[in-house]
């Protein structure tokens, strides 16, 4: 561990901890509301939104920065976290709901009774979700087991590039598209919301927003080392040689679709811890969350922040985000115009990021200096990345 | 069998020469606009305005009749009522109609003659209406010559007894038979059909006789057979089982089931033969519907096919041949939909809503749309897509930086409901063979897919820019080399494949609705088009495309239309296992393909 992490990564981590785990929780339980420094629990539970979000984008970078797998299916496997955890949430409001029945609401509303008359309506594979515990779990293995189905079935084939994106899409598109009918059990369109408390505590109490929040940063913090560990090892070696050039590595005599496939389920399953924090603190979770253009999102939060860093993804999501909030509060009509320009942009000139930026510095200062030389590595280096 | 095959040829072919005779007319009636010397054609007008004369008869007659009635005894009214079931005049259908409601009046001439009238539907400030006289339609005038009015309340309506009210309704019902409106008639005859009445037999079989229009006829013949299901004799109802079964009545369907039920249930009561022939009609009818399902079925199919093949045709020529995701082909697709839109709010500003004028609104829609789209297309190739060519994955996000771009302009401009884009009238309705229904939209769909496939096919096979086209996708270095100006076929091949987006946007914005997020929901099946046929090749696109189109509306026969929807795109998920590749594959000797 001594090794893996720069001292960039010292002062990152260092920096989050104290922020997230010491200053925002601080400030949000001892300032009276009107002070200056208090942080209000609705500000506490966004802040936990953009954290939730960054483990997202983390888990985008491990497989588009890292391996060159552009997944645009990413968010599947965030709101599928969000739903695993948000059944057992829905379980747990127990007879509190709108129509004070055992049921979730939906259930009553869409007539569940009827349909599923043996066990009292509630469609047998939600019984187990009583227990927090096997939800937990559920969080875990479920989208481990999409990723290795569809990762085995994509990288035996040898997918890859572009229609390893363009078949994630699809495969996003038609979960989306599953999700949003009423007879797949999970609440249609409105999807899971109206929580009221988790582990006994109630979900509006400023405690347990305070919690949440500490459990997304310290959440943050153990992805990020991980991955850090993972991408420093010899498999992460292996990892970018795949990136950089699959078919050499191929030809080295390494299984190339076991180390992708391994990658793809460890990102999926990070996705959906993300997403299964997200849910709590956002309070809602509905099929609109796993479309297509929510994946594509978490790429731009990635593409920002410069992919291929730990630091960039996690940048990227939270400022994009905090200027998602903003703008849509305050412009709504423009958020879209700046975020489509800001892809554009960034793609166009930024092409590592804003992680990048003193490195394209760097090599602009080189090249003005000496021009010829820097002419020809320059176009060396633009032949190589060919990802 | 022999007699209902021959039924429907003859219905067949009488529909064939009322449909020509129309179209004969129509287009008579354009060339007659332009050159005002064309005798033959006018000679030819005359003659189809004296046959549609003929052919509903003598109006005068039957509203002199009708006034006869009103102001008759009450014991001769319900005769002379009845008489008029044959009358195809709608002022007497209306004056019926207004009788039995109680709204029809009096009005005393100076000289002591009673002359019926209809008070105007539309009244004015004072809450009076027009008197319009029965026997013309004209209005009543006072002796200086000025339109009378009357309020409905101050006048007594004409009486009518129980017994007449109900011979009207009948008289209105059978007169629906002879309605210029095919519609009208087809609905009447099916509706007195299942009344089981046997007073109409000899109707039904009279307007038999001389009506020409083929679904109408098949209609009149099942009324017949569905009435006389209910015959008192045996062997009537027997004729009529297998009448039906000839007929494939699917409306007689249920009366059969009852009756093969009923004689199942009771054998002494129904003989052998009346349960056999029941069966046979029944297994006869199964048959014609699996058969109009089956292609009812292929034919939706394929027209959705058609669909996904417009729009993916422009993507299979960016992404297929020039390699660049193109995120934004959805909006390219939406930005042809809007052109069409503002192409037809022009045309309808210049020439009102429907005629001639409009209707060519399209033509010149689709080519708007071509060149719109083009535009776009090229301005999007200078601007960003060219810094990208050597970075795919990075060219599809700032595609859909773009694609956001466009989608919230032409929400903030257009709106975010959907617009109407209206159909030219050549375009609306549909035809029907065998109860299986052909819209003309859909028809026109497929027709111009292949059509613009085929051209396309000519345009990279055997022009000179094709060749050029496919020499730089193939080898950009070579090609190069020999002198081709890569940068300007990259301009050209982007452009045309958004002009084609554009194209398909037009015709989409035909079938469906056209909003800012129209785009969104084809580009997934665009792109899965491309990648299951083959990238790069316009054969496997068109099978793609086909394929998933049939493939869709076969599953919706057994599932929702969403389910199938996810089963195809896992259906081609699981088909790249077994061809990576897609349906056609280019093959190269290169590692990387």
């Amino acid at each position: 561990m001594r090794r893996t992490l720069s001292k960039a990564d010292y002062w990152f981590l260092g920096l989050v901890a104290v922020t997230g785990l010491v200053i925002l929780p601080c400030l949000n339980a001892f300032p009276p509301k009107e002070s200056f420094f208090h942080v209000s629990d609705f500000k506490v539970s966004l802040y936990g939104k953009y954290l939730c979000y960054a483990v997202l984008a983390l888990s985008v970078d491990l497989l588009w920065g890292y391996t060159g797998l552009l997944s645009l299916g990413q968010a599947l496997f965030f709101a599928l976290g969000g739903y695993a955890l948000g059944m057992h949430l829905m379980l747990m409001i127990g007879e509190r709901g709108v129509y004070k029945s055992k049921l979730p609401d939906f259930m009553v509303f869409l007539e569940f009774p009827a349909k599923y008359p043996d066990t009292a309506g509630l469609p047998a594979h939600w019984i187990p979700f009583y227990n927090f515990w096997f939800a937990t779990g559920a969080v875990i293995w479920v989208p481990a087991l999409l990723a290795l189905v569809f990762g085995y079935l994509a990288f035996r084939s040898r997918i890859k590039g572009v229609y390893f994106s363009i078949l994630t899409q699809a495969l996003t598109y038609a979960a989306c598209l599953m999700f949003f009918r009423n007879d797949f059990t999970f609440g249609g369109n409105n999807g899971l919301t109206d929580f009221k408390d988790i582990l006994g505590q109630n979900l509006n109490s400023p405690a347990t927003k305070r919690w949440l929040f500490i459990c997304s940063v310290v959440l943050l913090l153990l992805t990020f080392l991980l991955c850090r560990w993972v991408t420093a090892t010899k498999f992460g070696k292996i990892q970018r040689a795949i990136r950089d050039s699959e078919n050499r590595v191929l030809f080295s005599g390494y299984a190339t679709a076991n180390y992708k496939l391994f990658i793809f389920v460890l990102a999926a399953v990070i996705a959906s811890l993300g997403g299964a924090l997200f849910v709590p603190q956002v309070g809602i979770i509905n099929p609109s969350e796993m479309a297509p253009e929510k994946s594509l999102e978490a790429v731009v939060w990635v593409a920002v922040g410069g992919r291929g860093t730990l630091v960039g993804p996690i940048i990227g999501a939270v400022g994009i985000n905090a200027l998602k909030s903003y703008s849509t509060h305050s412009w709504p009509e423009y958020w879209l115009y700046i975020l489509g320009a800001l892809f554009v942009f960034v793609t166009v000139f930024l092409p590592k990021g804003i992680a990048g930026i003193p490195g394209q510095l760097r090599n602009l200062k080189k090249r003005m200096s000496r021009p010829t030389e820097n002419m020809i590595t320059a176009q060396v280096s633009t032949a190589d990345t060919k990802t | 069998m022999g007699r209902g095959a021959l039924q429907l040829s003859t219905t067949a072919f009488f529909r064939r020469r009322t449909v020509s005779r129309v179209k004969l007319c129509v287009t008579g009636n354009a060339v007659f606009r332009r050159n005002h010397f064309r005798s033959a054609f006018i000679s030819f007008l005359l003659t189809a305005f004296i046959v549609a004369r003929a052919w509903s008869a003598a109006p005068g007659a039957d509203r002199a009749a009708l006034v006869q009635a009103i102001i008759g005894e009450e014991g001769d009214q319900a005769e002379l009522v009845s008489k008029l079931s044959a009358s195809s005049d709608s002022l007497v259908g209306q004056t019926l109609e207004a009788w039995r409601v109680g709204e029809v009046f009096l009005h005393e001439a100076s000289d002591g003659a009673k002359i019926p009238f209809l008070l105007d539907k539309q009244t004015d400030a004072d809450g009076k209406a027009r008197a319009n006289r029965i026997l013309d339609g004209e209005p009543l005038r006072d002796s200086s010559g000025k339109p009378l009015s009357f309020t409905a309340t101050d006048l007594t309506a004409v009486d009518t007894s129980r017994s007449l009210r109900k011979v009207i309704k009948q008289t209105l019902d059978l007169m629906a038979l002879s309605n210029p409106d095919p519609k009208f008639r087809r609905d009447a005859a099916s509706r007195l059909g299942f009344e089981q009445n046997q007073d109409y037999v000899p109707f039904f079989e009279s307007r038999l006789a001389t009506e020409k229009q083929g679904d109408v006829r098949k209609a009149l013949a099942e009324a017949i057979a569905i009435t006389q299901l209910a015959s008192d004799n045996a062997d009537a109802r027997k004729a009529a089982i297998r009448q039906l079964g000839e007929l494939r009545s699917i409306s007689g369907q249920n009366l059969l089931r009852e009756i093969s039920a009923k004689a199942q249930a009771n054998p002494k009561t129904y003989d052998a033969e009346t349960l056999a022939a029941a069966r046979a009609a029944l297994t006869a009818i199964d048959e014609y519907i699996f058969w109009g399902n089956l292609f009812g079925t292929l034919f939706r199919g394929l027209s959705l096919g058609a669909v996904l093949l417009i729009a993916a045709l422009g993507l299979a020529i960016t992404f297929g041949l020039m390699g660049v995701i193109n995120m934004a082909h959805g909006e390219v697709i939406m930005v042809g939909a809007y052109a069409a839109y503002v192409t037809q709010n022009i045309f309808k500003a210049r020439f009102g809503e429907s005629g001639f004028g409009f209707d060519i609104y399209f033509p010149v829609a689709l080519v708007v749309a071509f060149a719109a789209s083009a535009l776009l297309g090229l301005i999007l190739e200078r601007g960003i897509i060219r810094f990208l060519y050597a970075r795919p994955l990075e060219s599809l996000l700032a595609t859909w930086g773009v694609s956001l771009i466009l989608q919230q302009i032409f929400r903030a401009h257009f709106g975010a409901a959907n617009v109407f884009v209206a159909s030219p009238s050549w375009l609306r309705g549909a035809y029907s063979v065998h109860d299986v229904l052909f819209a003309y939209n859909r028809i026109f769909v497929i027709g111009f897919a292949a059509c613009i496939v085929w051209l396309t096919y000519l345009l990279m096979t055997k022009t000179a820019v094709g060749l050029q086209i496919r020499a730089v996708m193939q080898n950009r270095n070579m090609a190069a080399c020999m002198g081709v100006r890569t940068n300007r076929m990259n301009m050209i091949t982007f452009a045309f494949g958004s002009g084609l987006a554009g194209l398909a946007g037009a015709c989409l914005a035909q079938i469906g609705n056209v909003g800012p997020s129209l785009g969104q929901s084809y580009i997934v099946d665009c792109f899965m088009v491309v990648v299951l046929g083959g990238v790069g090749n316009i054969i496997g696109t068109v099978s793609a495309s086909i394929g998933m189109g049939i493939g869709d509306q076969i599953l919706q026969l057994h599932v929702q239309a969403v389910l199938a929807k996810v089963l195809v795109l896992a259906a081609v998920i699981l088909f790249l296992q077994w061809r990576p590749a897609g349906l056609f594959v280019t093959r190269n000797r290169g590692l990387e393909g």
